[in-house]
């Protein structure tokens, strides 16, 4: 009677189930408010400087409030809500068991969580920040630099929260050190902290795009690219092998 | 828990019951347990433990914390024992998928998909099986347990004893070959309690293997005849309940009696034979007997006619932490 699941249908069915798993509305109107928020002092503070100033400084103040509130707060904090939880929620009470116990390979699980972490987190963070660069009315460049930055991020952001959700108990604390701690201090001191942050490659976009010089925006869009699919494959792997050997309750 | 993990592999106190007669469907067993140990970190939660189970019913016993939820974890994969070997139909579960597509759990802990209805849930839990009519198989199974596949409440909202239908049905699901069940008449009424105990008759009578645990003797008895017993970890007895029922009553009993004059009753009871063994505490006596029966008889006609006054008599072990403390110092 029973089959095993080929790697497409195992992954289809992960990102269903995680899907309806972490919309909750708490989550999705909390993390709205937030992203709205941020999107409109970005696009204010734009505005405001933009009637006072030239476009040039106009824009360049827009990119800062963008890269410091956008890439810097909501891009990571969404991803870390979405993507610790896909795992996280499933191991906490004790419902893992219904996908692991299956004929199914690891890595398809793995696949479609993350899916359904980016089908969630990606709209909710993409959606405010297009908006605020296109109220800020400061160009087009700032539009196309938050809009690939924006994916970039929440790929990347939620390939490693979601190995974390794995990994540690308390996903969420251990994201926030992350965030707070490396990316906002060890980043700017140490020239590997700064390669081991996301946000150094969020911000080296917007730097490509807009042709402002930004803090840790310093690489190439090639690199800035290249390196966080590099780390999305490898939080896969390091997902697929945890995943493989953990203890389900 | 406390265990040594150089501790002889256990020797049933009960001779299992003689094995049936070979047949295609028994010639391997379904499950092999191999002294097994599963240690989390310097608790042992199950020490050194073999068995083998065939097709049809099995009652694991044991008391809360003996150690049967985590060998039922070992037994599907997903936890891996410290030392030994466990396979189902010759595979281990933990490493190769197709085998845990031949496997039903029923969990004992209460987590369900909460936003789901009963039918999205068990429908859910056949397409991750590949079952090839993952909806027609979803509304039979819930039908197997009593359950309304049109029914559009969430799991979230079901009684207990509704929760535990609805894993037995995403347990069924499958058609598996091993059905293991954790504690599964957890919250039932006594009617669909017989009717799980029915259907998981009618499950082992068609070849499937059942492995069922409980805490609660009498349910072990109409469960299965074949029982395995489980204690602080260790396999302390298995074979036929029967013979299990049977070694239990011969076990000395402990009562407690409240009277007015707790040594008078004493003697005359130690005196009449009525009791093996006596412990005097004020006004409150500790009696051990081997007759339970006669004791009972005899306590109030004694009392009456030494013109003592009887406040309680209580049994004091008459419980499973008792009986497994029995068998295991009796290995």
């Amino acid at each position: 009677m029973s089959g095993s699941v080929s790697g497409l249908r195992a992954i289809v069915i992960a990102h269903r189930l995680l899907v309806r798993q972490l919309v909750t509305r708490g989550r999705i109107a909390a993390l709205l408010v937030v992203g709205i928020v941020v999107s409109l002092v970005v696009a204010l503070v734009s505005r405001a400087v933009g009637e006072d100033e030239s476009t040039e400084e106009a824009l360049e103040v827009g990119i800062e409030v963008m890269s410091n509130l956008g890439f810097t707060i909501v891009v990571p904090i969404v991803a870390l809500v979405f993507a610790s939880a896909a795992f996280g929620d499933l191991k906490e009470d004790g419902t893992l068991v219904y996908l692991w116990l299956r004929p199914m390979d690891r890595w398809p699980i793995v696949v479609g969580a993350w899916l359904a972490t980016v089908s969630v987190s990606l709209p909710v963070t993409l959606v405010p920040l297009t908006v605020a660069a296109l109220i800020a009315d400061v160009g087009s460049e700032l539009v196309w630099a938050t809009v690939l930055a924006c994916v970039v991020g929440n790929l990347a952001y939620s390939a490693v929260f979601m190995l974390l959700g794995l990994l540690t108990k308390n996903s969420v604390v251990w994201g926030i050190g992350y965030i707070l701690i490396w990316e906002g201090l060890v980043a700017g001191i140490s020239g590997v902290g700064e390669k081991l942050a996301i946000r150094g490659y969020t911000r080296s976009i917007i730097a490509d795009q807009t042709g402002v010089d930004l803090y840790l925006g310093d690489l190439s869009l090639m690199t800035a690219i290249v390196v966080p699919v590099l780390v999305i494959l490898a939080a896969f792997v390091l997902s697929t092998l945890r995943l493989r050997s953990l203890d389900v309750a | 828990m406390s265990g040594s993990e150089s501790s002889p592999v256990p020797q049933p106190v009960i001779p299992p019951p003689p094995p049936p007669p070979p047949s295609e469907s028994s010639a391997r067993p379904i499950v092999e347990v191999e002294n097994v140990t599963k240690s989390f970190g310097d608790v042992v939660a199950v020490s050194d433990v073999s068995f083998t189970v065939g097709p049809g019913v099995t009652a694991l016993l044991g008391p809360n914390g003996a150690g049967k939820s985590t060998l039922f974890r070992m037994l599907c994969g997903l936890t891996a024992p410290s030392r030994g070997a466990v396979r189902v139909l010759g595979e281990k579960a933990r490493e190769h998928r197709e085998v845990r597509g031949r496997i039903g759990l029923a969990p004992q802990q209460d987590a369900l998909l909460d936003r789901f209805t009963a039918y999205e849930f068990v429908e859910l839990a056949g397409r991750t099986h590949g079952v090839a009519d993952p909806s027609g198989r979803a509304r039979q199974s819930l039908a197997y347990v009593d359950l309304d596949p049109e029914d559009p409440k969430r799991v979230g909202a079901y009684s207990k004893g509704m929760r535990q239908r609805v894993k037995l049905a995403a347990a069924l699901v499958n058609d598996p070959d091993l059905l293991i069940l954790d504690e599964p008449l957890t919250g039932l009424d006594p009617v669909q309690r017989n009717r799980m105990i029915s259907l998981f008759h009618d499950l082992g009578d068609g070849g499937k293997c059942l492995l069922v645990s409980s805490h609660v003797l009498d349910e072990v008895a109409r469960i299965g005849s074949n029982v395995l017993v489980v204690a602080q970890g260790r396999l302390v007895a298995s074979g036929d309940y029967r013979r299990l029922r049977e070694l239990m009553d011969d076990r000395p009993h402990r009562i407690r009696v409240q009277s007015d004059d707790a040594r008078k009753l004493a003697s005359a009871l130690i005196g009449r034979g009525v009791a093996d063994g006596a412990a005097v505490r004020e006004n409150t006596l500790l009696i051990d007997t081997l007759n339970v029966d006669r004791f009972g008889r005899s306590i109030a006609p004694i009392s009456s006619e030494l013109g003592i006054r009887l406040r309680e008599v209580v049994p004091t072990d008459d419980d499973l932490e008792s009986v497994f403390r029995y068998l295991v110092e009796r290995r």
